[in-house]
């Protein structure tokens, strides 16, 4: 009981950590998200004049020439992550002295467009500097214009999207890997503490033992994702379909205890299980993100093998189809049933509880030899 | 009840952990309601081939069949009967006495309206009323052992298999499990697994002795000690000078003599009765230091048989 408030009290703290950190993104002095990636976004320019194709950062955004009406349908297609809109006397205007008004229209579902807007300013401000120089140079001060910038979007600020869908996600998934160490207990436990002896000559099948145990740490689980999905809700937090949200987090919930109980019950003791753990939850934690990131960059089909993608999108409105949600349903359904088959197929072996211990190949020949598995 | 009826039978057990047999083709048969001790040398197999009994651990090969069942086949039948008590009494530490025996109770599948009684009964019986309330970290290693007799027995069962449960105990205490086992005796099916001649001897109808994992040797105590040859024993000590073989030769003579050993300066001499007494001890003359009888004792009959 302690532990489960004590784990609810981190992830409140947490909420805290996460609202100074975007306050910092929204400030002046924000944290640049813009990723150093070739070819990460690209943006469509109608730019007679090459101001922009000669000031613009190549190594960030591709820029690809092209005119008002094609490029919306290729932001609308996916193709291009913006359109800017450069006059085509700038250079004659900026030259004179005159402000000039460009243009950028953004899709601000895609959360790539906070690069591109990022990379339009920044470029915007280094071509005001390149020309306050020059014009400084050559004692006509007058002549210090800033081009100046219209940003035509839709949708959130653009740097909370990023935030909002890979933060959030991983804040609401966090209650999944906390409760290693209960899971640890409950099956590393009673064969430190030797009651594993009295366990097993009850009327109980193994299967039942592990299976019970696992239910026990599912249902606590729940438990802390309902309190912590009220307690984000309550802070504020935009989280739609939440009751979706959590049935779907409380899925992967079970899986992430099948392996960590096959780590607990392969493992000799607490601080063999805890380094197994740290190895697997990388493995997991990876597998969760990484497609998540993935559907913001690409926008795949195959990203849905990640349940944590489709809390994402269920937070976030979207509307998912039905092979979307199958794929991460069966992603769960086959993890699940591996790894609660093969805990409970070590949980039955003699060597594994009372030893001596064999060793991972040793286990690997008998699985595939059918051996005692 | 039919005590000829057999309630245990072990076939053919065979069971190695690595490269180690801890079990060797074991035969053993164990009526109902009978108390079988098993005695061995540490290492022998008598926890392995409980540990089976009790379905928690798999023969590589060969059967134990409990009351018509199977353990391959019914394990979780056979668990049910079993109130077994292992040799460590390592219990959830956090429980308290009463809500350890709850737990364990409703994991039996004692029916709720029971266990309340159940629970006082056993209580009273192993003598920890008093404790009810009490964490178990709080308690004793007798403390233990003893709550441990009662959660054996929680769900009253036929069959009850104690493994060393009074290894490492106060006198008293030990006493009072002893007490307990024979109160129950006749009435459960018991397996006693002890390091403890005595113990064997004194509480159990059968004791089979136990060597790298095979029977040596299985009957009543009295049959056993019968086997060294004689009613008593005689225990010459001797000059360390003396010719120990012509010795040997010359005793062996003697129509009452079934046995004779030579262990640590002391002749150890299995009469079948007790008219040659003074007719051996003559025959050392003034080669003797001390000389003393004996019953023979489990003791004896395990040195023998092991050695």
């Amino acid at each position: 009981m302690m532990i489960f408030f004590l784990q609810l009290s981190v992830l409140f703290l947490m909420i805290i950590i996460f609202n100074s950190f975007i306050t910092n993104i929204e400030s002046d002095q924000g944290i640049s998200l813009t990723p150093v990636l070739n070819g990460f976004a690209s943006v469509d320019v109608q730019d007679q004049s090459g101001l922009i194709s000669k000031y613009i950062n190549p190594s960030v955004i591709n820029v690809i020439p092209s005119n008002f009406s094609t490029s919306l349908n290729n932001i609308a297609l996916g193709k291009t992550t913006g359109f800017l809109y450069v006059p085509g006397n700038a250079a004659e205007k900026i030259r004179t002295g005159q402000s000039i008004d460009m243009i950028v229209y953004l899709d601000s579902s895609d959360p790539k467009s906070s690069v591109v807007r990022d990379e339009v300013n920044s470029t915007a401000k280094v071509i005001s500097q390149s020309y306050s120089n020059s014009l400084s140079a050559s004692a006509t001060p007058q002549n210090t214009t800033i081009p100046t910038i219209n940003q035509v979007s839709t949708g959130e600020p653009l740097p909370l999207q990023i935030i909002k869908k890979v933060m959030l996600v991983i804040l609401l998934f966090l209650p999944l890997l906390l409760f290693g160490n209960i899971i640890i207990d409950s099956v590393v436990g009673e064969k430190e503490r030797k009651t594993a002896e009295i366990l097993i000559a009850m009327p109980l099948s193994q299967a039942q033992i592990i299976i019970g145990k696992s239910m026990a740490v599912a249902l606590t689980i729940s438990l802390q994702v309902f309190m912590w999905l009220i307690i984000l809700l309550i802070a504020g937090f935009n989280i739609n379909n939440p009751l979706f949200v959590f049935i779907f987090i409380f899925l992967t919930s079970i899986p992430i205890i099948g392996i960590t109980t096959v780590v607990a019950a392969y493992s000799k003791n607490y601080k063999e299980a805890g380094i197994g753990l740290s190895i697997v939850y990388i493995g997991i934690v990876g597998f969760l993100i990484v497609p998540v990131l993935f559907y913001i960059s690409r926008k795949s089909f195959l990203s849905n093998i990640s349940p944590m993608t489709i809390v994402m999108r269920l937070f976030s409105g979207e509307s998912i189809s039905l092979p979307d949600y199958a794929l991460a349903l069966i992603c769960i359904l086959v993890v699940s049933i591996i790894s609660y088959w093969i805990a409970i197929k070590l949980f039955e072996r003699d060597d594994i509880i009372f030893g001596p211990r064999p060793g991972i190949l040793r286990l690997i020949f008998d699985l595939i030899t059918f051996k005692k598995f | 009840m039919d005590s000829n009826e057999v309630m245990i039978k072990i076939e053919s057990l065979t069971k190695s952990f690595g490269r180690i047999k801890a079990l060797d083709n074991l035969n053993l048969e164990i009526k109902r309601g009978e108390l079988l001790g098993i005695i061995g040398p540490n290492g022998a197999g008598k926890t392995t081939a409980i540990r089976m009994a009790c379905c928690i651990l798999k023969p590589d090969f060969g059967d134990i069949i409990i009351n018509g069942y199977s353990i391959h086949y019914d394990p979780i039948k056979i668990k049910s009967m079993i109130g077994y008590l292992p040799e460590e009494p390592n219990l959830y530490e956090r429980f308290k006495a009463k809500d350890l025996l709850k737990y364990f109770a409703e994991l039996y599948g004692v029916p709720n309206k029971d266990i309340d009684g159940r629970i006082d009964e056993l209580l009273e019986l192993v003598g920890m009323t008093e404790r009810r309330d009490d964490r178990i970290n709080t308690f004793s290693k007798g403390l233990r052992q003893r709550i441990s007799v009662a959660r054996a027995l929680i769900h009253d069962p036929d069959i009850i298999i104690l493994d060393e449960p009074t290894m490492g105990l106060d006198p008293a205490t030990a006493n009072s499990i002893r007490t307990f086992i024979m109160k129950m005796k006749g009435k459960k099916t018991m397996i006693l697994c002890t390091h403890y001649m005595e113990e064997a001897d004194s509480l159990c109808d059968r004791v089979a002795i136990l060597n790298k994992g095979r029977i040596i040797d299985v009957g009543t105590p009295r049959y056993l000690k019968s086997k060294i040859h004689g009613d008593v024993i005689l225990k010459v000590k001797i000059q360390k000078s003396v010719d120990l073989v012509n010795f040997q030769k010359k005793i062996m003579q003697f129509s009452s003599v079934g046995a004779v050993d030579f262990v640590d300066g002391e002749f150890l001499i299995s009469l079948k009765h007790r008219n040659e007494i003074s007719d051996i001890v003559d025959l050392f003359n003034n080669e003797i230091i001390s000389i003393n009888t004996k019953e023979p004792t489990l003791e004896d009959v395990f040195i023998n048989t092991v050695r």
